[in-house]
């Protein structure tokens, strides 16, 4: 018996080993294939999001192969991108094409040289849609050309978003129950919050029940949207994609608001309003489900005052949207003539780097360049981000086109354009002449943006934002300012909870201060604004 | 008294210590031994042993186009670097208070456990218990830590009423800095005491129930059979298992921790994997990690050498 | 000893004050074990077909509110989960076989105090347990032996762990009378024969328990079909599990600038959340009962008398 348990192992080892070397066709896209009724086989990865149907159920994707003369076997990521890139890339085998948004980082290209295809005497010869894209919008040529001048990656263009992803709410039915004005300062706010807290607001007969003030758990990795952080616009300060790491731009100086006196005094204020118990207790633990599932309240009794979010219905739910409006930014004091501004986002949110790379080794480079070009013809591109024309998408028949309604009742705009496209995950060139008109989701972030639009319009975009997402940096100075920023943001985002909650920015502030600077955010600042004075110089 | 455990014969080796074994005469004698574990060589050496030249990654550059080994020598730069970051005595700290707490408090659990189920008279209540305990084992840590934010939470938690009902109130044990670790460490104690304690009960069933009968006839009390014949049976066991912990000191889970962090208990909570995450996962550190991993790893192999020196010094129970 | 065994059957049992003061606290502890255990499980049960935001703001604890089967549903309605199932099973299936296959033997040979080489190898060994080349060359390494994007790469590499080898070691080593081998050899037993007749049945209890410890690992195993897998058919089903499962969490990255994914799917998030632990472990489950009877007391002396 235990001879035989012996040998029998020994076999089923090397029998394995064997077999394995026998199955050496990887499918990737070594040899040049083409299928029986002559298109070009390529291969293709793409990190689209979780939600997104198979593709193969994807008609405007079926079109655009066709037109192509292709034949794509994809590989659909939805999770854990990024621990599967790196293994993928250092093994050296990638797929004749990656997509998805910047799937393969400015950084990538530099680390793994060779690998991937510059693409400008391709697009030059074969992508007539990419040239015209470079032609019209500048910028986005701009965001494609590495420090050496080679397109390994091409961008997205989507025209249609907001300049900001946050919008303030405050429930105007408890205003109103309570006889009060919206406030237009942080003095006026702290008192409708004080009233929120000490009244019976929703009018339940429960004087308790009210959440004052509420906003999106910080994390530890840095600001994101719907937190008080905008609020810094009430002193000037203009925040560019949410500045998660607390850089800004400010009359043409890098700074930086985790060591900045307007900061000390935004945390002064929060506290002041925490210590009154008017935010949320668990603002900093919950996570973001439950941020999103308080604010529901129950039934048409609604939870929370005041508080931020990308869309009213996505923010409280259909059943009390209708409770809440959207308020224009506060000034800090009544007294206050600092300009107002907002979190500028509209970069971000419109614009994309690295949205579609070519493998070096691919033996199929000229089908591959015609499918990418496919994809950046203004029709397919409309659909990329919408859907299929027809069950998306309305032709007109006049040259226009509208967004149509969720084909799944139960679905909301937003979870439908998901669940069928690329939607936002994709490449695309969304032209300003299209003529589209858009679903309801996207028209009413459009009117809830208006009380913020004066702030907006007075953003100097020349002097006051940080075009972060145009700048490319060299991979020494990303990593150095990677080291410094993850100990930075360990220490500022800790005391920013403890200040908060309990109390002593005050006191902490000056050695505080040094604390920060020894992290090296001083370097980081100097890095940014070199290479910021850079950018500004050539646009 | 109770008689001694009768497997704790020393070794007999006569039959080997007749003649001075050569090499070659092991050899032909040990043949089949080392037909059995063959396979195991095999795979050890080449899954293990043939990719360590990576380690090498800790002192070079990644370069792509070289491969591996072909990127510029840098020697002890990436440890440097990491001895000198700002965070690198909270890091240790913070690592080092995880990962003993949950070694300390974690380690007797499921002894403690099994020794428990083991006395339980009832047979169903046994089965029941058994079956139910090891069950958290299969709860994903994502799964896991949204658990532990509802039942927590101070607002809505079960247990976070519990808590404020027993007068303990007012702590937000999700984000406290005095809290994180209790908290971090009983929920691992709750999710794998259970798992943990599968081996003990298993080696508990080795024991001849003569021997229970034995000491039953000497009148010994459930106390001194628990004491000189459960606890001995598992000696082996927690040698060998307390020494294998011994090298995880320096090492505490990512994702768990990860996970749990917020901008309250960030004090406490970061540690070297999660901010090797963190840096990690911006740029390409390569190297970097690689020479956090391998200092990580050093650390450990030290203590558990150590341990293991120990062990065999005081018993006859070792690693090798 | 011998002797014992003459006196077990005239024991009558009586039990004293003391001993039911004992068996009373033995069962009060285990009472209370068993509540805090049970009742976290019971809240993902019902946590899985109740209404997430009820469940997120603590208005569930103890009945199910606003019961709905959608998390199920949506897990059920991906049709790779049933091809998830199916490779998992045999992945697990043949993968612990192998396991167990190539570390029982040698986790005997490394007990065997004769075997001169036993002291080298089990350090070689430990030493794969801290130090390892790390993902790039292990990636590189399936990829030269040609085991990317086969079922091979779930079951092979890495079929012996070390840990798990150390435990069987041990227990050879401190259970196994040492007598018997030398009673066998002395018949001209061989190794082969002894490890099979003898070793093997007395060693029930820790075969169950490693082969538990490895099948569980298989079962469980999400990162092997992450790095080394491109085919959808050949993903096994924790993969499957985990897409779905972030399908749904998806909020948590802010809607903006994730699409406006809100209030439809926000409802049952936490259902599918709970629903995908239930769908993955009921499975595995229903193993543990077969293994449990070879924990029992005492088990290991009768199956020699037997």
């Amino acid at each position: 018996m235990g001879k035989r348990l012996a040998i029998l192992a020994i076999l089923t080892l090397g029998a394995g080993l064997l077999s394995g070397c026998g199955g050496s066709e990887e499918g990737s896209g070594e040899s040049a294939q083409t299928t029986p009724d002559g298109k070009v086989k390529l291969t293709a990865i793409m990190t689209k999001h979780p939600l997104t149907q198979e593709f193969s159920k994807m008609k405007w994707l079926q079109e655009a192969e066709e037109r192509a003369g292709v034949e794509i076997e994809w590989q659909e990521v939805s999770a854990d991108w990024g621990q599967k890139k790196g293994a993928l890339l250092a093994g050296g085998d990638i797929p004749d094409l990656i997509i998805g948004p910047n799937a393969i980082t400015d950084a990538d290209y530099a680390q793994f040289p060779g690998l991937f295809e510059d693409l400008t005497p391709l697009i030059e010869s074969g992508a007539p849609n990419v040239q015209t894209m470079f032609g019209e919008k500048p910028e986005t040529k701009a965001i494609s050309t590495q420090l050496d001048g080679k397109i390994y990656g091409l961008p997205k263009y989507q025209r249609f978003w907001p300049e900001t992803t946050t919008r303030q709410f405050i429930n105007k039915q408890w205003l109103d129950n309570l006889g009060l004005k919206a406030p237009t300062n942080w003095d006026e706010l702290y008192e409708v919050l004080v009233a929120f807290k000490e009244k019976d607001a929703n009018g339940n007969g429960d004087a308790n029940d009210e959440i004052p003030m509420d906003f999106a758990p910080s994390g530890t990795g840095g600001f994101g949207p719907f937190m008080p952080t905008v609020l810094l616009g009430s002193q000037g300060i203009t925040l560019t994609d949410n500045a998660g790491q607390g850089y800004f731009v400010e009359d043409g100086q890098v700074k930086n608001f985790f060591t900045d006196e307007r900061y000390k005094d935004l945390v002064a204020f929060l506290h002041k309003c925490y210590a009154a118990g008017l935010i949320n207790t668990e603002v900093f633990t919950q996570d973001y489900t439950k941020y999103q599932s308080v604010a529901r309240g129950s039934g048409d009794t609604a939870a929370v005052g005041f508080t931020w979010g990308w869309e009213v219905t996505d923010r409280v739910g259909n059943t009390l949207a209708p409770q809440y409006e959207s308020l224009a930014p506060l000034k800090e004091n009544a007294a206050s003539s600092d300009p107002l501004s907002w979190t500028y986002d509209y970069n971000s949110l419109n614009y994309g780097v690295n949205m579609v790379s070519l493998a070096s080794t691919s033996k199929n480079k000229e089908a591959a360049v015609k499918f990418i070009n496919e994809l950046y013809d203004p029709k397919v591109s409309m659909q990329v981000l919408f859907g299929s024309l027809g069950t998306n998408i309305k032709d007109n028949g006049d040259g226009t086109y509208a967004v149509l309604p969720p084909g799944d009742k139960a679905m909301d705009p937003g979870t439908w354009k998901w669940t069928t496209t690329w939607a936002d995950n994709g490449p695309m060139y969304i032209a300003d002449s299209l003529k589209l008109e858009l679903g309801t989701d996207m028209q009413s972030v459009g009117a809830q943006t208006e009380p913020l639009k004066a702030a907006l319009d007075g953003i100097d975009k020349e002097k006051d934002v940080l075009p972060s997402i145009f700048i490319k940096y060299s991979v020494e100075d990303n990593n150095t300012m990677t080291l410094n920023n993850t100990s930075m943001l360990s220490l500022t985002l800790s005391k920013w909870a403890e200040w908060i909650t309990k109390g002593g920015v005050e006191e902490q502030w000056d050695g505080y201060v040094d604390s920060v600077k020894k992290t090296g955010i001083d370097q980081n600042i100097e890095i940014i604004q070199k290479y910021y004075d850079d950018y500004m110089s050539k646009n | 008294m109770v008689p001694k455990n009768p497997y704790e014969h020393p070794v007999n080796l006569r039959a080997y210590k007749r003649k001075k074994p050569t090499v070659l005469n092991t050899f032909r004698r040990d043949y089949q031994l080392w037909i059995m574990i063959f396979p195991a060589i095999v795979v050890i050496f080449i899954f293990n042993y043939i990719p360590m030249y990576g380690i090498q990654l800790a002192f070079r550059d990644y370069n792509f186009a070289k491969g591996l080994t072909g990127g510029e020598w840098r020697g002890l730069f990436y440890f440097n670097q990491f001895f000198e970051s700002y965070q690198f005595a909270d890091l240790m700290k913070n690592t080092i208070v995880i990962s003993l707490s949950t070694v300390v408090l974690s380690f007797p659990a499921p002894i403690i456990l099994a020794l428990l189920i083991n006395q339980l008279r009832w047979k169903r209540a046994k089965k029941a218990l058994q079956t139910t305990v090891y069950l958290p084992h299969f709860i994903s840590i994502v799964v896991m830590v949204g658990l532990l934010n509802v039942l927590l939470s101070p607002n809505s938690g079960v247990i976070g009423h519990l808590l404020q009902s027993m007068g303990l109130g007012d702590v937000n044990l999700l984000g406290s800095t005095s809290t994180f670790v209790p908290v971090y460490v009983l929920s691992e104690i709750w999710q794998h005491c259970g798992w943990n304690s599968i081996i003990y009960l298993a080696a508990l069933s080795t024991v001849d129930p003569q021997l229970y009968d034995a000491s039953k006839i000497d009148g010994a009390s459930r106390w001194q059979t628990i004491r000189n014949i459960e606890i001995p049976a598992l000696i082996p066991t927690i040698i060998i298992l307390f020494v294998l912990s011994m090298g995880s000191v320096l090492s505490t889970g990512f994702e768990k921790i990860f996970l749990m962090q917020n901008s309250l208990n960030l004090p406490v909570s970061e540690v070297i994997s999660t901010y090797v995450y963190k840096i990690g996962i911006v740029s390409n550190q390569f190297s970097y990690s690689a020479a956090i991993g391998l200092f990580n790893t050093l650390i450990n192999f030290f203590f558990l050498y150590t341990m293991n020196l120990v062990a065999r010094k005081t018993s006859e129970t070792s690693l090798w | 000893m011998q002797l014992v065994q003459k006196k077990q059957k005239e024991v009558t049992h009586k039990r004293s004050l003391g001993e039911w003061v004992f068996d009373g606290a033995v069962f009060a502890i285990c009472l209370l074990i068993f509540l805090s255990i049970v009742y976290p499980l019971y809240f993902v049960v019902i946590a899985s077909i109740s209404n997430s935001t009820l469940v997120s703001t603590g208005q569930v604890t103890i009945f199910p509110k606003d019961i709905s089967f959608f998390g199920y549903s949506e897990i059920f309605k991906d049709q790779r989960i049933w091809t998830g199932y199916g490779n998992t099973i045999l992945y697990t299936v043949l993968g612990t076989a192998v396991n167990l296959l190539f570390t029982l033997p040698a986790a005997y040979v490394l007990s065997r105090q004769e075997f001169r080489a036993r002291r080298f190898i089990m350090f070689a060994f430990v030493v794969t347990l801290f130090f390892g080349g790390g993902l790039i060359p292990t990636y590189l390494l399936m990829k030269d032996l040609h085991m990317l994007n086969t079922m091979w790469v779930f079951i092979l590499p890495f079929s012996v762990n070390v840990y798990n080898l150390i435990i069987a070691r041990s227990f050879f080593e401190s259970s196994i009378p040492k007598e018997l081998y030398e009673a066998a050899a002395m018949d001209g037993c061989s190794h082969f024969r002894y490890f099979g007749s003898v070793v093997l049945p007395l060693s029930k209890a820790i075969v169950s328990v490693i082969g538990l410890y490895y099948l569980v690992a298989h079962w469980n195993d999400f990162f092997t079909g992450l790095i080394y897998i491109r085919s959808n058919d050949l993903q096994p089903l924790q993969i499957v599990l985990r897409d779905i499962l972030l399908s749904n969490q998806v909020f948590s990255q802010g809607a903006g600038s994730g699409g406006a994914a809100g209030g439809y799917a926000q409802q049952y998030a936490d259902q599918v959340k709970y629903g995908v632990i239930i769908v993955s472990t009921l499975p595995i489950l229903l193993v543990y009962p077969f293994l449990q009877k070879y924990f029992d007391k005492g088990v290991m002396i009768g199956s020699v008398k037997g």
